[in-house]
């Protein structure tokens, strides 16, 4: 039998070129990417392992994203020993806190390469997986052991092959097919798998969409989301990443799935999607809880805080006004998006509206700063994430949608069909 | 240096399917750096008396997909703080389930165990043998041993005393 792309992508780290699903597989990283879980709990961890210098300062990325600037003196701390961190290992990649989130400005920086092993200290590292990596999220302890290795074991995964045909209609988003996919799965349907995309709708997207899809697949449990290079993929790293040498990783045609979902959206029609509280895979269609009065409306983060997402959130709101007693946020996923939505008008679009544009950071959507909701409080949202009490207080409730529906949600004071307005 | 895996003895705190990492430990108190201040919060929104009653030793029981969501290791540290001996899920979410034995903090996998055993009842649990006993009834419910490598990571503490162990420093 031949071999997922999952397999093939750890293969190529192993030191036997070995990766069969089910096997436990020591692998070579390529790139290490540490956010403040370094300043707050991996500085702790390497200080008990006696460790003395990083196994290679290149090939480590670090990012001040989820509380940036500071919020409070804690974060303020964790920042700071950080850049001391960063200075003493001599770590070429720092991502200070003006710079954005890390799952957007690594790709934006052209640090991910396809064919490549990624981790992050985060969970939605798998957003790499649309750039053809295998890429994953682990926490402290694993990445202390790989800053001072290099190398880490995995289980290699089996895989769900997801193949998807057809065109998506005006007004719906990458982010309302993945909420759909992943509320037929559940929140444990691909845990410990890989879900690995294919079809023309994957093979036709911009890399921001795919990066949305790759980004969600882990609130189904999946550990890697990797796709194939498509046409975008190419043109991307030509422009980010000229330097960088690399060749596409294929699945083998006769690879072993434990699962293939089909969704053919020619002949069945997707149409915007609502992630109802406390689970993303609580998807259902915007029309089953249009009409539901919201507090807030945010767009941002790594799911969805991208130039594309901006557009069509501006599309929208265009010359016209939120709801009276609505606040609208939106934060733009690096600085370099930001300065894009600056020269296409887009933030004036959104100041005009009503709405509050602020730097490029986690913020709301970890409930840190800059969006923390209140008892009671209902927001529509771009990200990832509506766990109670993901966003402030636990009596508060998020609906995640599209950047398209959330702007259109702003517009009316409560849920509303991106379509409709 | 290894430790000898003896069994755990405590009261059963029982919960549903997909408590995620927010219910364990809010983000909201990720910067927090201290965490004896960080274990105050545990189990804050599923069950707010968690942090007062909790006792040494203490068992989570849970439904399928303990520990879903975020990556962060604060989860299974804030439930050792707490005193918390095991863990008995009927599945594990995937950087949970690494994240539990390389902080010491033991997993067991027992199909239906939420079901099965009641809220403050007291049981034992055998890392070994891969069992659980509640103790008023005699019942004894069977789940997969511990794999081979979890298990080792276990006796040794955790994976930074692996690491030590592994790369000679003691």
């Amino acid at each position: 039998m031949g071999y997922t792309l999952a397999e093939k992508l750890l293969a190529s780290h192993t030191n036997d070129g070995k990766a069969t699903a089910g096997d436990i597989v020591e692998a070579n990283v390529d790139l290490l990417m540490v956010h403040e879980v370094l300043g707050s709990r991996i500085l702790g961890v390497l200080e008990e392992m006696e460790f003395k210098k990083v196994w290679d300062p290149e090939r480590i990325v670090v990012v001040n994203d989820h509380w940036a600037p500071a919020s409070d003196i804690n974060s303020a701390e964790i920042h700071r020993r950080n850049r001391n961190f960063v200075k003493d290992q001599g770590i070429t990649h720092f991502y200070d806190v003006d710079c954005g989130i890390s799952h957007h400005v690594l790709p934006e920086k052209g640090l991910i390469v396809p064919g490549e092993l990624v981790i992050g200290s985060d969970s939605h590292s798998t957003t790499y997986g649309a750039f053809n990596t295998f890429s994953t999220g682990l926490a402290a302890t694993d990445s202390a052991l790989i800053l001072a290795t290099g190398s880490c074991w995995f289980r290699v995964p089996d895989s769900i092959r997801i193949d998807v045909t057809g065109e998506l209609q005006d007004m719906v988003m990458s982010k309302d097919l993945i909420l759909k996919i992943i509320s037929d799965l559940g929140p444990d349907g691909a845990n410990y798998q890989s879900m690995e995309f294919h079809g023309d709708t994957i093979d036709t997207m911009k890399v921001g969409e795919r990066m949305t899809i790759s980004n969600m697949s882990v609130e189904a449990g999946a550990k890697c989301a990797p796709m194939t290079v498509n046409g975008h993929v190419n043109k991307w790293m030509e422009t980010l990443a000229p330097s960088k040498r690399w060749k596409p990783t294929l699945p083998d045609k006769d690879a072993e799935y434990i699962d293939t979902r089909t969704y053919d959206i020619k002949s069945d029609p997707l149409g915007p999607m609502v992630a109802t509280p406390d689970s993303p895979t609580n998807g259902k269609a915007v029309r089953e809880v249009s009409g539901v009065p919201i507090d807030q409306a945010f767009i941002g983060s790594c799911t969805n805080g991208r130039i594309g997402d901006l557009e069509i959130a501006a599309k929208i709101l265009k010359g016209k006004k939120i709801r009276e007693g609505v606040r609208l946020i939106i934060t733009p996923a690096s600085k370099h998006t930001w300065m894009m939505a600056l020269e296409r008008g887009l933030l004036k679009i959104f100041m005009e509206a009503g709405g509050i544009v602020t730097n490029s950071t986690c913020g709301a959507c970890v409930g840190g700063h800059l969006g923390v909701l209140g008892a009671g409080e209902v927001c529509i949202s771009s990200t990832n994430r509506n766990f109670k009490g993901r966003m402030g207080h636990q009596d508060s409730r998020i609906y995640l949608a599209s950047p398209a529906t959330v702007a259109a949600s702003a517009l009316m004071g409560a849920i509303t069909d991106p379509r409709s307005v | 240096m290894t430790k000898e895996l003896k069994p755990v003895t405590g009261r059963a705190w029982v919960f549903g399917n997909d408590v995620n990492t927010d219910q364990i430990i809010q983000g909201q108190y990720l910067t927090l750096l201290d965490y004896a201040e960080m274990a105050k919060h545990t189990f804050e929104i599923p069950r707010p008396v968690f942090k007062s009653k909790v006792k040494k030793n203490d068992i989570v029981i849970a439904g399928r997909n303990f520990g879903g969501g975020s990556s962060r290791e604060e989860a299974p540290k804030v439930l050792l703080q707490s005193g918390i001996g095991c863990v008995v899920a009927e599945s594990f979410a995937r950087i949970f389930y690494r994240n539990g034995f390389n902080v010491g903090l033991p997993l067991l996998i027992i199909p239906n165990v939420a079901k099965l055993v009641s809220d403050g009842e007291t049981v034992i649990v055998d890392l070994i043998e891969g069992t659980l006993s509640v103790r008023s009834s005699g019942d004894v419910l069977h789940g997969k041993p511990l794999p081979s490598r979890m298990l080792n990571l276990l006796k040794e503490g955790g994976a930074v005393a692996w690491y030590k162990q592994s790369s000679g420093k003691h």
